[in-house]
């Protein structure tokens, strides 16, 4: 036998395990695998990781602020300024706002959203919530369907945005009174206030953009999680969820006050969204320039009040 | 108690999938889900290694935080499972788990990817130990029959362990000591261990260190 | 070992009962088989639907209903042995009521010790059979319809008959079965013989056929010399042409022990980067088909620094000079320019293998499906036995077998060129034979056509449609094949399929005998004459198999054959029946209702399968072996108490003489170190005792206690009224012996002794049945005599062609071959890319079984084509592409490219598991109804190419020329 011979087994070179391993543990290293679910050739996703801590995290944590700070805010307005009434006399006469077919479109959106979000947030807050509340099996009924509600509604939402965008987006184009309203506040934190506008105040611009691009986004990140990894691989899915969830958010603190403007918080503006006929003296102190638009009557004139005190 | 924990020796493992077929056999898996799988790193170059991986079964596991109906639960050997009487089939859990363990049967859209299915240790569910109902639904329970994951018994090189994760550690230690080198292995060093999370920061930051 | 907990008490398994709750309350009050198939169904899809339903309404089961008989019934546990590969491991099977239930790890088998592969741990799902054929069916104007046994038998019968009536018995090709267990496999080739042909054979030929000739032409015996378990004390292992970790994973289990425990070095030649590769310390690769070049390239090295073992050599090598001539030629430099390996590499290999001593070398169909296979093997063997590694514990020539009981079926001679024991079909044979079925010699030959064509050498598998295709004044029989019976053997699995389907659309009769249709169902446009025969699985019947490592391990029927299939021996007895061949056929065995008894017939070939030791083998001892498993060490096989102290287990052949002697079978073969009572040996002399003056025998190597100190002959009568042993024999034994030999009792030797007396004697007194010979490395009865390189028919190297070029063409086997013919057409222009071909895990030969089970074929949806990175781009193919690889005689295939370095530049590589489509074309539609596998694929071997061995007309499938272009 040779006697210059090694006793130790040459190992295949170029290969330093060590490395593989890390690569492996932080995702560098994709294997590959012989079934069709290629997802399935990730080792480890550490990312998940990263995912659960936002989401669980911070993504939970000042979600609850935010939705709990916008419901504080509107309280303390309340109190501050109570409900908003139509300053001068009301005249007895109305005009048509917005034609059936606006109501419905925003109906159809509006109620799609409540439900999306209600169901939403169940899937993010329920199981800190209700679940103690109703106990596992009904709970778990519960998110099943509102999941079931959140997944298809989510394509009524998506027709009512459109539907709302394409009746409205000429009344949203941002104009140089809107700044002026802006200046002013809308005029919503001191009485008799009223600047400008036309058919949308520039608040409501904000909403309706806030609508359109939010719940668009929202489509667009919803539509992803409901055909998950047609479109998008994991780590996209992933991000998707996040944002999806932090523009609901977001979007539900804007909507709430929306609605709170749109019902308790303002005399005669529900209507206008009820059966669509404003009372003309809350149309000339809310949308003086569309008024004008609509019947050529100049802004202002009709102020049977005089301007207040201040 | 026994932590129940499965460790794969990449030294060893040979790709050879019985132990996914044996999961197969033992608890009727339907055709697309897969509780268990064998990732082959480097494929067909120097350095080549396979992997079979499933449910490691976390301490402090991702899954389970992120369920929306909470409907995981962790046995007292440590064993990960979950209700399928209350999954609402979400895919959170596939989002969080480091291991890509959870199954669904079907694709997804329009949120129907069916039930949430993985790996359980062969333990079963909530249902009685051994009952049809736990089968039908969870597969065998070995785990109450006094057996071990029928996966790791079947592998053909012993690469795949499972069993209390005290024996399993001596198993490996031997071997890797009979080689003479340090040696990859596929357990508990990779899945998130601890409690507290310190494994999972000291991932971060070697990620955050790149 | 894993820790096992002790196993829950009595009644354990609650779920079992349940489930056959479920069947029962499916079926009523009993439970019989097939309603468990539905129960088993509900229960898979009920796991499925209970995944998809909604929460809380989860389907309850349906198994609420009333207790019937089948709630509480036992459990059983079965033992039975793995169908697909040889390893040989150990199946247990959980069995409720005839329902296999479930399916727990063989802890207890030292040869698997609880492992599986994917096809092992997934065998319970053939009991679902949700694929299977499942009753005789016929092919009556294009149109699959059903068909009643006794109709098939009477019509397939009265067909045969009227072939055998206008062509002779040789029209009738009988393709049996590795798939068979032994004695089905023995009585498949008695039942030819009483036919009247030797047109019988089974897939040894396309499988180790190379090996078995080769290697017994080394040193007596062509099978695994040690064993897999012996694997664990090697000190070195070298793998050439074997992909051990996907045809033979289990075998893994004991080759990384080794690896992990002796730091033996795995060494892996292979023109592939396998999965074994992947485990290795330094991985050869090498230009498919230059083997020989390669093993010499390593010899010469070791010659060159003299660290052959002298010693060994001197005593129980024959001819080895003549290697060394050869082997001088083989200078790196040579070696690298033919096999494209750097001697520096080779250099180091050789000192890896000289250095770590006893070493063991592995090959497999990457050695032996080649033109040169019988070279190639030879060629190994010399290597080992340069180091001195045969007949040493952890060294030996570890041949992986393929098929569960390939090497069953090849010991039983299911081959067109021996009966029974290797032996042969010379007159003495058959005499020898027709002694043990108790049968006038006269009555057998009257069934063949003439004695010419009793003793001549039938047509081998890997030619069958050539002998349907050659003019009939090219074959050396008096007509060509009229009538094809593939009973267990899948078409997709030899090469030329485009030719084989001309041949099978020219047949009279084609028939099927098999649990699935095969693909032979679907190849060809036959309108008519086209049957296929459910045939049970082994799982449907019990009996013994062969393990790669000559144990043989006696399986338990776990249950009954599904649908109406019937076991192959009751098939037998029917066609016999119909022939009238069964008064002979089973004239010593018992006969219950149609179904032979098993054991019968295992007692019938121990009492004739003397030549290789399969005589000691009775059904009770090997009974008590699977019983007795833990009792035998994990290592050496060898029980330590119990009832089966000190046998090896599965009596691994030689087993020699009669159950009543004991013996405790051979672990390794030729190892000298013990007695041969206790398993030891020699090599066997088998080509005389000289040869031009230089013996054969050996010299001063013999197996312990032998009384005499040097090499003798094989053992007959003569020699022991020699040595004076005769005395021992007992009065039955002389009365037999006398009987046999009549006159020249002297010539009655110990492979044709009935009596079993002159082994017993033999072995009684320290002498080796089969003499003590030297192993030669000349087969001077061979077409190269010394193991040379020659290049493949189909080779990309022109320039080699000249000095390595192949044999001039031929007639054998009864038909012509070509060789030069075939080499001299250079093709290497349109068909630039070397192709090679094999197997994957989870899939087995034509894959009809395996690509019919749900949870392997899963694993492997798409046919693919290995093609290296460099020519993927010389060519603009992508990965996952869609590509035709077209074979250099024109037959095509449409596969998905897989674009790696797993191949290297310049060769592509097959799976040659898939079948179902033809040349584009997905021929599901021709499937009998629900019997179609899951996954289908173009067949590899539309591809391949013509090339058979010299010796034995292996085909080559792992060398041939193709060219690759997208689709
Ligand atoms: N999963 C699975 N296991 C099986 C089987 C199966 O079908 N599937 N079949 C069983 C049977 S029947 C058999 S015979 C065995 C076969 O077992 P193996 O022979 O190990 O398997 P193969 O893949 O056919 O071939 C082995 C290797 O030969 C290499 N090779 C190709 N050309 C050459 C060459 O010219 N020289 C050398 N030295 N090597 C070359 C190939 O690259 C391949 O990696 O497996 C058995 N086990
Ligand atoms: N290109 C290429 N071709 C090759 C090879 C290669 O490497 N490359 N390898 C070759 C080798 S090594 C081999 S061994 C062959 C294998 O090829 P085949 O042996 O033709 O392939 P199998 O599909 O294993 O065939 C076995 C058949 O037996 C049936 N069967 C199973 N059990 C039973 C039973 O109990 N009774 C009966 N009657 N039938 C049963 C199965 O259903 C199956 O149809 O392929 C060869 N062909
Ligand atoms: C459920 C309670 C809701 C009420 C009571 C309500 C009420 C109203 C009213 C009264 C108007 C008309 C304002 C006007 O006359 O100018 C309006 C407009 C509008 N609403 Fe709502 N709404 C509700 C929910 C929503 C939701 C959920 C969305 C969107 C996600 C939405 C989007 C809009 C938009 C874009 C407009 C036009 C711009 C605007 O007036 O601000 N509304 N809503
Ligand atoms: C535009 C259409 C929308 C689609 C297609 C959509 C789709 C989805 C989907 C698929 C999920 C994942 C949960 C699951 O698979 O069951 C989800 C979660 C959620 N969605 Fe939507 N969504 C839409 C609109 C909205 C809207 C309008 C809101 C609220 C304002 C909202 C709030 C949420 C919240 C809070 C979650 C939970 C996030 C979490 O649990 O981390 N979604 N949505
Ligand atoms: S591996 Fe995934 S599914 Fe299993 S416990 Fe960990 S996070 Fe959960
Ligand atoms: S899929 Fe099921 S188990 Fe997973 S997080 Fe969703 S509800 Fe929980
Ligand atoms: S432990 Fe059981 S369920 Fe889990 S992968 Fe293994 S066999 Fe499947
Ligand atoms: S059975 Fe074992 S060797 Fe085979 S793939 Fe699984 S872990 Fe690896
Ligand atoms: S195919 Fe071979 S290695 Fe796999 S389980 Fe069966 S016998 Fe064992
Ligand atoms: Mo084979």
């Amino acid at each position: 036998a040779p006697s210059d011979a090694p006793p130790v087994p040459t190992q295949i070179e170029g290969v330093n395990r060590g490395d593989v391993w890390q690569a492996v543990r932080t995702g560098q290293t994709v294997g590959v695998v012989s079934i069709p679910d290629k997802k399935a050739a990730v080792l480890i996703q550490s990312e998940g990781e990263a995912w659960r801590a936002l989401r669980n995290g911070p993504l939970s944590q000042y979600g609850s602020w935010v939705l709990g700070g916008i419901f504080a805010v509107l309280a303390l307005f309340f109190l501050l300024r109570g409900r908003i009434r139509i300053d001068g006399a009301k005249t007895g006469k109305t005009i048509q706002r917005f034609n059936a077919f606006e109501r419905a479109a925003h109906w159809l959106t509006a109620g799609s959203f409540v439900v999306l979000a209600v169901s939403g947030l169940n899937l993010l807050y329920g199981r800190f919530t209700l679940l103690p509340l109703l106990g596992p099996q009904p709970f778990a009924t519960l998110t099943h369907y509102g999941k079931l509600a959140h997944n298809f509604l989510g394509f009524a939402f998506i027709l009512g945005l459109l539907l709302i965008f394409l009746l409205w987006v000429r009344h949203n184009i941002p104009e140089r009174h809107d700044l002026v309203w802006f200046l002013k506040a809308g005029g919503l934190f001191s009485k008799g206030v009223h600047p400008p506008a036309r058919k949308f105040n520039g608040g409501q611009k904000v909403i309706f953009w806030s609508t359109v691009v939010g719940g668009g986004m929202l489509a667009f990140t919803g539509v992803q999680l409901i055909f998950p990894f047609s479109f998008a691989t994991l780590a996209e899915l992933q991000l998707f969820q996040l944002g999806h969830a932090a523009i609901a958010i977001v979007m539900i603190a804007i909507i709430v006050a929306h609605i709170y403007i749109g019902s308790v918080g303002m005399e005669g503006a529900f209507a206008a969204m009820g059966d669509g006929q404003v009372e003309l003296q809350w149309a000339r102190e809310h949308h003086s320039l569309w008024v004008e638009e609509v019947t050529g009557e100049k802004p202002g004139h009709h102020h049977s009040h005089g301007t207040p005190a201040e | 108690m026994a932590r129940m924990k499965f460790l794969c020796d990449a030294e060893r493992c040979i790709e050879c999938n019985a132990c996914v077929t044996a999961c197969k056999n033992e608890n009727e898996v339907p055709w697309g889900v897969n509780r268990r799988r064998v990732v082959t790193i480097n494929d067909g170059k120097p350095g080549e290694r396979t992997i079979s991986v499933a449910c490691m079964h976390c301490s402090d596991a991702p899954c389970k935080a992120v369920c929306p109906v909470d409907c995981f639960y962790q046995t007292d050997q440590g064993v990960v499972l979950h209700n399928k009487d209350l999954c609402i089939g979400c895919g959170y859990c596939f989002y969080a788990c480091p291991f890509g363990a959870p199954q669904y049967p079907q694709a997804g859209n329009f949120g129907t990817r069916g039930k949430m299915d993985k790996c359980t240790f062969c333990s079963g569910g909530p249902e009685e130990d051994m009952s049809e109902a736990e089968f039908k639904k969870y597969g065998r329970n070995r785990l109450a029959e006094g057996k071990l994951p029928l996966c790791a018994e079947m592998c053909s090189t012993k690469a795949l362990l499972a069993g209390d994760a005290d024996k399993v550690s001596d198993i490996y230690r031997e071997r890797v000591v009979a080689r003479g080198f340090g040696s990859g292995a596929w357990g508990w060093g990779t899945a998130y261990q601890t409690k507290n999370g310190q494994e999972r920061d000291q991932l971060r930051e070697r990620k955050q260190g790149q | 070992m894993l820790i096992k907990k002790s196993a829950v008490a009595a009644g354990g398994r609650h779920l079992s009962r349940s489930l056959s709750q479920t069947v029962g309350a499916v079926t009523g009050a009993t439970v019989d088989r097939r309603a468990f198939l539905r129960g088993s169904g509900l229960a898979a899809g009920g796991a499925a639907l209970a995944a998809t339903m909604p929460f809380g309404m989860v389907k309850k089961a349906d198994a609420a209903g009333p207790a019937t008989a089948a709630a509480g019934a036992p459990i059983k546990q079965l033992k039975t042995i793995c169908t697909h590969c040889s390893v040989g491991c150990t199946v247990v099977a959980e069995v409720q009521n005839g329902v296999w239930i479930g399916q727990e790890p063989g802890f207890d088998s030292p040869i698997n010790l609880g492992a599986h592969c994917a096809k092992g741990a997934a065998v319970r799902e053939h009991a679902h059979g949700e694929r299977r054929l499942r009753y005789p069916m016929k092919m009556v104007n294009g149109v699959w319809t059903r068909l009643s046994w006794d109709q098939a038998i009477q019509e397939v019968g009265d067909k045969l008959l009227e072939i055998r009536q206008k062509s002779g018995p040789d029209a009738v090709f009988w393709l049996g079965s590795a798939k068979h267990s032994n004695e089905q496999a023995y009585l498949f080739r008695k039942f030819a013989a009483l036919w009247g042909t030797n047109n019988v054979d089974h897939q040894a030929r396309i499988c180790h056929s190379t090996t078995v000739a080769g290697v017994a032409n080394v040193w007596g015996y062509g099978a695994m010399t040690n064993s897999y378990n012996d694997i664990q004390k090697s000190k070195a292992l070298f793998f050439i042409g074997s992909n051990a970790a996907e045809a033979h994973p289990v075998s893994m289990l004991h080759i990384l022990k080794a690896k992990e425990q002796n730091n033996a070095p795995l060494i892996v030649a292979d023109p592939r980067f396998t999965r074994t590769a992947a485990k290795a310390d330094e991985y050869i690769r090498f230009r498919p088909g230059t083997d020989v070049g390669l093993i010499w390239g390593i010899l010469w090295h070791i010659l060159e620094n003299g660290w052959e073992d002298k010693d060994y050599i001197a005593k129980r090598v024959y001819g080895f000079d003549d290697i060394r001539a050869e082997v001088a030629k083989w200078t790196p430099a040579e070696v690298e320019r033919v096999t494209g390996v750097p001697g520096s590499q080779l250099k180091r290999v050789a000192r890896t293998l000289a250095s770590n001593r006893p070493g063991t070398l592995v090959w497999c169909m990457g050695g032996t499906q080649h033109h040169i296979g019988n070279n190639n093997t030879r060629a190994y063997c010399v290597l080992q036995l340069a180091l001195g590694n045969i007949g040493v514990s952890g060294g030996g020539t570890n041949i992986f077998r393929g098929h569960d009981n390939v090497q069953g079926a090849t010991d039983f001679g299911v081959t067109s060129d021996s009966l029974p024991g290797y032996y042969g079909l010379a007159d003495g044979a058959w005499k020898h034979w027709a002694r043990v079925w108790e049968l006038p010699y006269e009555s057998v030959l009257a069934r063949f056509a003439s004695k010419e064509l009793m003793e001549k050498t039938g047509i081998p598998v890997s030619r069958w449609y050539d002998g349907v295709l050659e003019a009939k004044e090219n074959i050396d029989q008096p007509e060509s094949l009229k009538a094809m019976v593939f009973w267990g053997h899948a078409p997709n699995s030899q090469v030329r399929l485009p030719e084989m389907k001309k041949a099978m659309e020219k047949l009279e009769l084609l028939v099927v005998v098999d649990p699935y249709p095969t693909m032979t169902a679907v190849l060809s446009d036959r309108k008519d004459n086209f049957y296929l025969l459910p045939a049970a699985t082994q799982f449907e019947t019990y009996g013994s198999r062969t393990a790669s490592n000559r144990s043989v391990q006696w399986g338990e029927k776990i249950i009954e054959p599904l649908f109406e299939a019937k076991t192959d021996h009751e098939i037998m007895y029917l066609f016999a029946k119909k022939f009238g061949i069964d008064k002979d056929l089973f004239k010593n065995i018992k006969v219950n209702g149609n179904e032979p008894l098993i054991e019968d017939i295992t007692r019938e070939w121990n009492r004739g399968m003397w030549s290789v030791g399969y005589t000691g083998q009775s059904p009770e001892r090997m009974k008590l072996h699977m019983q007795h498993q833990a009792t035998f060490d994990k290592t050496t096989l060898r029980a330590v108490g119990g009832p089966c102290d000190g046998e090896f287990f599965g009596l691994p052949w030689p087993c020699w003489g009669t159950p009543e002697m004991k013996h405790p079978g051979s672990a390794n073969l030729y190892d000298t170190s013990l007695p041969v009572a206790e398993g030891g040996g020699a090599f066997r002399a088998r080509f005389g005792v000289e040869r031009n003056g230089v013996t054969l025998l050996a010299e001063g190597s013999y197996p312990e206690g032998s009384p005499i100190k040097d090499g003798y002959p094989e053992v007959t009568m003569a020699m022991l009224q020699k040595l004076g042993f005769d005395k021992d024999l007992t009065a039955e034994e002389l009365a037999v012996i006398q009987k046999i030999g009549g006159e020249k009792i002297g010539a009655v030797s110990w492979t044709t002794d009935l009596s079993g007396g002159i082994q017993r004697v033999a072995v009684k007194n320290g002498l080796n049945p089969p003499g003590n010979a030297k192993a030669r490395c000349v087969a001077w009865n061979f077409p190269d005599p010394v193991p040379i390189h020659r290049e493949p028919l189909y080779t990309p190297r022109r320039d080699l062609v000249a000095s390595y070029p192949t044999y001039k063409d031929t007639k054998s086997w009864r038909l012509p071959t070509l060789y030069k013919s075939i080499q001299d057409r250079d093709v290497s222009k349109e068909y630039p890319i070397i192709l090679t071909s094999g197997r994957l895990v989870e899939y087995e030969g034509g894959g009809d079984e395996t690509r019919s089970n749900p949870w392997l074929a899963e694993l492997q949806q798409d046919m693919f084509v290995e093609m290296n990175p460099f020519d993927a781009n010389n060519a603009g193919i992508k990965d996952g592409q869609m590509v035709w690889v077209e074979g250099a005689e024109k037959g095509r295939v449409k596969v998905k490219a897989m674009v790696t370095e797993r191949v290297g530049r310049g060769v592509a590589f097959m799976p040659f598991h898939f079948g179902g489509w033809y040349q584009g074309q997905d021929l599901r539609s021709k499937y009998p109804k629900g019997a179609d596998p899951i996954v289908l694929g173009e067949a590899a071997n539309t591809a391949t190419t013509y090339g058979y061995d010299s010796v034995t007309q292996m085909q080559e499938t792992k060398t041939t020329l193709c060219r690759i272009a997208a689709v």
